[in-house]
């Protein structure tokens, strides 16, 4: 009972931060955005011909009619068709949405525990050599580009160049064995990419818990290292880490899907969010930033039950 | 109070290095504990106290810190320069801490029964099962009203005087031969102070322990040890049992701690003493005797060169004075 | 007012003693810092090569097509040449000053834009005004960063510096979070209590005592965000929304997508080299500044 008012009173506080969300880039992508009218019409239009287009295109309408209708088919989650393909955009995004999924979430998975193993290890020998040298390479991963990563990867597991192992493009996925060919090196690119920026965050927060004064306590109390990181400090270190883990979900569905699908051709909703905005496609674009707000707000409601379980001092009220 | 000590440092030297240079935090400081006894470390915030009682537990943050010179030797047996996995064997076995701040001391996120009974299967070889009602029965003991519900609780939900006890409970619960209190009751109240250190007298007669109280607080001393030393600037600067210390105070130090205490119903009121000046920087010491700048009983002779404490083993009372009162 | 100014001297002086000798610390511990002080000096020397750039001493001659396609590594072309003939080494160096421009750009403005929004929120911290900034700070951070610079860009028509104002309109949130927290925090300290008491103008205490205590936090963050600049402009001209006119690693890598495949690695490689090497360096020079600024922080 306490769980569903605190749910739907954190939903409600939500609201301002959707409403900000969606009016910003309803601003951006679809008032200031690529005009259609052209793409859809013949050459020569007359001006009645243009009219019944931007018509169609609903563009005639005032900007808070045109708002408020966006809004309206945010609540009711029905976006309507996509400009340049005609499909339901629900469809389009039931279609597209799992295959980023399927791509993404190894490499986040993957990203995520290596890093923070990484991070224990780089603690736990805190000023060695292995500290030394694991907090070098987080370095050396931060400084590369995603890009170059993704290209290199491709050309030494992928291409006739290197080893030849992987499809060097595209998602064609018909059994386990497929999905494993084509996830493989978007996978390798992003945990190498990830590794850099979460091995140096999750070691400096197990650091910093490192320094409490109950770590002395358990010290004096003759709790062995390995024991004190892994189970009385990794509990204290959830916070920043579920933080870190669940908010970065709703961007790296879109933002890092988007570079890799791009990339290899794969088609998830990051490539066609890329073509939506590149040709203007609202209805997508719509749909696709709404549910992005949905998605932080929902992060961060998860967040804060997660905290209530990771540290009693946290209240739900 | 005679038979072999339970504990001995001789010649003590704690560093640690800073980005200014090294900083002798403990120089030279030899004392001893025998069974059964309590040994007070008395000085000022910053006189080398605390870091003394983490060198005895082999918890000196090493680095920036270390121990330079000197040896601890603990039942026959050297605790200086011992691999950190003999020493942890040592820690809470043979020797437990209490620590100064009861507020964070304990783990935020664990119940008070889980840290508990984690130390009691680790020390007593006891399943969870047999951990708990073992657990109860140690918070009962330091005055943990309705243990069995407590035992379930967080810190945060735990008065400071609550928790304190807690560590008390823990460090009790496997049986050791010397308590390490690192200001057990500074963080407290007033009211709370006393039945807590009542508490820790009463517990440590019962499990027959020695203990050191290291402590700013000269009546805290003067209630509960046999000996202390008082330390200033990592230096011991007197070294007595209790008896002479209160009656003749020896170092000018001394005498001005003691004259820091207000005392009530002694005739007319008087001005408290406060001793002049500052402590000087560990950085930058003088050659000479390092409470010289705020001695009343300075001399040329104070300013060349290091006193050391005078008599021998076995007097009462030993000063490092050249002008002692 | 005089009465105001001769008592407000001495928590305005040992504000000022404070800074100097966190400066003058902060210089000592780095110059001490080796990895940083070898990321400072390649800094330096790509720095040099960008000013040689922009006073046209080299690569004048990179948008020039001779050579022919592919042309291997010469004497006369260092790197090779390019799917159309245009000489590598002069089109990578060129680069670098633009990747300066881009991260300079974007580093001063939104840490300039931050310092004012985040310290404008913390000193009315709980109040409307902070309010709102929370609000926008949230409402950026929840739209996907790619989706925000296209949307940009494409709002701007194509405005050759629709990637710099995206880039500032998310960069700053960070910067300006940590001056919000630090000016929360400057703020309940006893001199700006002080100062408040006797009734110095508020906008005086902000701009005189509280902004430069956030200094250090200001410049370590500009240093992050140039090099978040510099990596973001790769990615963004491989999508087509970086650098409209001119030459940048970005375009370098993007154009080189297409050679890859066919078996010609120089174009990518340098510039990726060249990128991981200023990147890495200016990486290696921020971690030592933030070692020195702050003297809390554990490593």
């Amino acid at each position: 009972m306490e769980l569903l008012q605190y749910t739907i009173r954190k939903l409600l506080a939500g609201i301002p931060l959707i409403l900000g969300v969606t009016f910003v880039s309803f601003l951006l992508m679809v008032y200031f955005g690529p005009d259609q009218t052209y793409q859809l019409i013949g050459k020569n239009p007359t001006p009645e011909q243009i009219a019944e287009v931007r018509a169609q295109l609903g563009y005639d309408k005032p900007f808070v009619v045109r708002y408020a209708d966006y809004l309206r088919e945010l609540g009711t989650l029905d976006f309507g068709f996509s400009d340049s393909t005609g499909e339901k955009v629900s469809v389009l995004l039931g279609r597209t949405i799992p295959v980023s999924l399927a791509l993404i979430t190894p490499g986040f998975i993957l990203g995520n525990l290596v890093a923070l193993m990484l991070a224990l290890i780089a603690a736990h020998h805190r000023s060695g050599w292995v500290d030394k040298m694991i907090m070098g390479l987080s370095v050396v991963g931060m400084s590369i580009s995603f890009l170059i990563v993704v290209i290199a990867f491709q050309i030494v597991f992928s291409s006739s160049y290197g080893l030849g192992l992987f499809p060097v493009r595209g998602w064609n996925v018909h059994s386990p064995g497929d999905y494993f060919a084509y996830v493989a090196v978007p996978t390798m690119a992003t945990v190498f990419v990830a590794l850099g920026y979460n091995t140096r965050f999750y070691r400096s927060v197990i650091v910093e818990e490192l320094t409490r004064d109950h770590v002395r306590t358990a010290r004096a109390f003759g709790v062995p290292p390995a024991r004190l990181l892994y189970r009385n400090v990794l509990k204290n270190c959830m916070i920043p880490i579920i933080t870190r883990i669940v908010f970065s979900i709703p961007l790296i569905v879109i933002s890092g899907a988007l570079i890799i699908e791009t990339y290899f051709g794969i088609p998830g909703v990051g490539k066609v969010t890329f073509e939506a905005i590149t040709s203007g496609d609202q209805p997508v674009l719509k749909a696709v930033v709404g549910l992005t707000a949905l998605l932080f707000v929902l992060a961060q409601l998860v967040t804060d039950i997660l905290y209530r379980a990771v540290d009693p001092r946290v209240s739900l009220k | 109070m005679s038979g072999e000590p339970l504990l001995r440092v001789t010649d003590l030297v704690v560093e640690f290095s800073t980005e200014q240079g090294v900083v002798r935090a403990v120089d030279r400081v030899s004392f001893e504990v025998r069974p059964n006894e309590t040994l007070g470390i008395v000085g000022e915030s910053g006189c080398g106290k605390t870091v003394t009682g983490l060198a005895i537990m082999g918890l000196i943050p090493s680095p920036p810190g270390r121990i330079a010179a000197g040896s601890i030797t603990f039942q026959g047996r050297e605790l200086a320069g011992l691999p950190e996995s003999e020493m942890r064997a040592i820690r809470g076995r043979d020797i437990a801490m209490v620590f100064q701040e009861p507020m964070t001391a304990l783990n935020p996120v664990f119940t008070v029964g889980n840290q508990m009974i984690d130390v009691l299967r680790r020390y007593r070889g006891l399943t969870r099962r047999q951990a708990r009602p073992a657990a109860i029965e140690l918070l009962a003991k330091v005055g943990i009203p309705a243990a069995d519900q407590r035992i379930d609780e967080y810190p945060h939900q735990l008065s400071g005087g609550m928790r304190q006890r807690v560590v008390i409970a823990m460090a009790l619960s496997c049986d050791p031969k010397l308590i390490v209190a690192d200001e057990p009751t500074t963080a407290l109240d007033v009211t709370t102070q006393a039945q807590v250190l009542e508490q820790i007298v009463k517990l440590q007669q019962e499990f027959q322990m020695a203990m050191i109280l290291v402590t700013h607080d000269l009546g805290v001393v003067a209630e509960t040890c046999h000996r202390a030393i008082v330390m200033y600037c990592g230096r011991i600067a007197e070294k007595a049992e209790i008896e002479p210390l209160f009656a003749h105070p020896r170092h000018p130090y001394t005498v001005g701690l003691l004259g820091s205490i207000p005392r009530v119903g002694e005739g007319e009121k008087q001005d408290l003493a406060v001793i002049p000046g500052i402590v000087p920087d560990l950085l930058h010491l003088p050659p000479g005797c390092r409470f010289a700048d705020r001695c009343s009983s300075r001399q040329a002779r104070c300013d060349e060169a290091l006193p050391e404490l005078d008599g021998g083993e076995d007097s009462r009372s030993r000063v490092a004075c050249y002008f002692p009162y | 007012m005089s009465v105001n100014a001769a008592s407000v001297a001495p928590p305005a002086a040992t504000a000022r003693g404070r800074r100097q000798t966190l400066w003058s610390k902060a210089a000592w511990k780095f110059r001490r810092d080796r990895a940083g002080m070898i990321g400072f000096g390649i800094v330096l020397v790509y720095l040099v090569a960008a000013l040689g750039v922009w006073f046209g001493w080299w690569a004048t001659g990179w948008a020039e097509v001779h050579g022919g396609k592919w042309s291997p590594v010469s004497g006369e072309y260092w790197f090779g040449t390019n799917l159309i003939g245009q000489d590598i080494y002069q089109r990578s160096i060129y680069s670098i000053a633009t990747a300066f421009e881009v991260g300079l750009v974007v580093a001063v403005l939104s840490t300039l834009l931050g310092a004012a929004l985040g310290s404008l929120a913390g000193f009315f911290s709980g109040r409307f005004t902070d309010e709102v900034v929370l609000w926008l700070m949230g409402v950026l951070d929840s739209i996907p960063f790619y989706l925000l610079v296209a949307a940009i860009a494409f709002a701007l028509e194509g405005n050759a510096y629709a990637m710099h104002i995206a880039m500032i309109s998310t960069f700053w949130i960070t910067t300006s979070r940590l001056v919000r927290g630090e000016v929360i925090k400057l703020k309940n300290l006893e001199f700006v209590e002080a100062a408040h008491a006797i009734g110095v103008p508020e906008y005086t205490i902000i701009f005189r005592h509280i902004v430069p205590n956030t200094l250090h936090i200001l410049l370590v963050q500009a240093t992050i965000t140039f090099v978040a600049a510099i990596k973001s402009e790769v990615i963004l001209s491989f999508l087509g929304l970086g650098v409209k006119d001119g030459m940048s690693w970005g375009l370098m890598i993007s154009e080189s997508t297409l050679e890859v495949l066919a078996g010609f690695f120089n174009n990518f490689l340098a510039a990726s080299v060249l990128m991981f090497g200023l990147v890495m360096a200016f990486n290696m020079f921020s971690d030592a500044l933030q070692d020195a600024l702050d003297p809390r922080k554990v490593s």
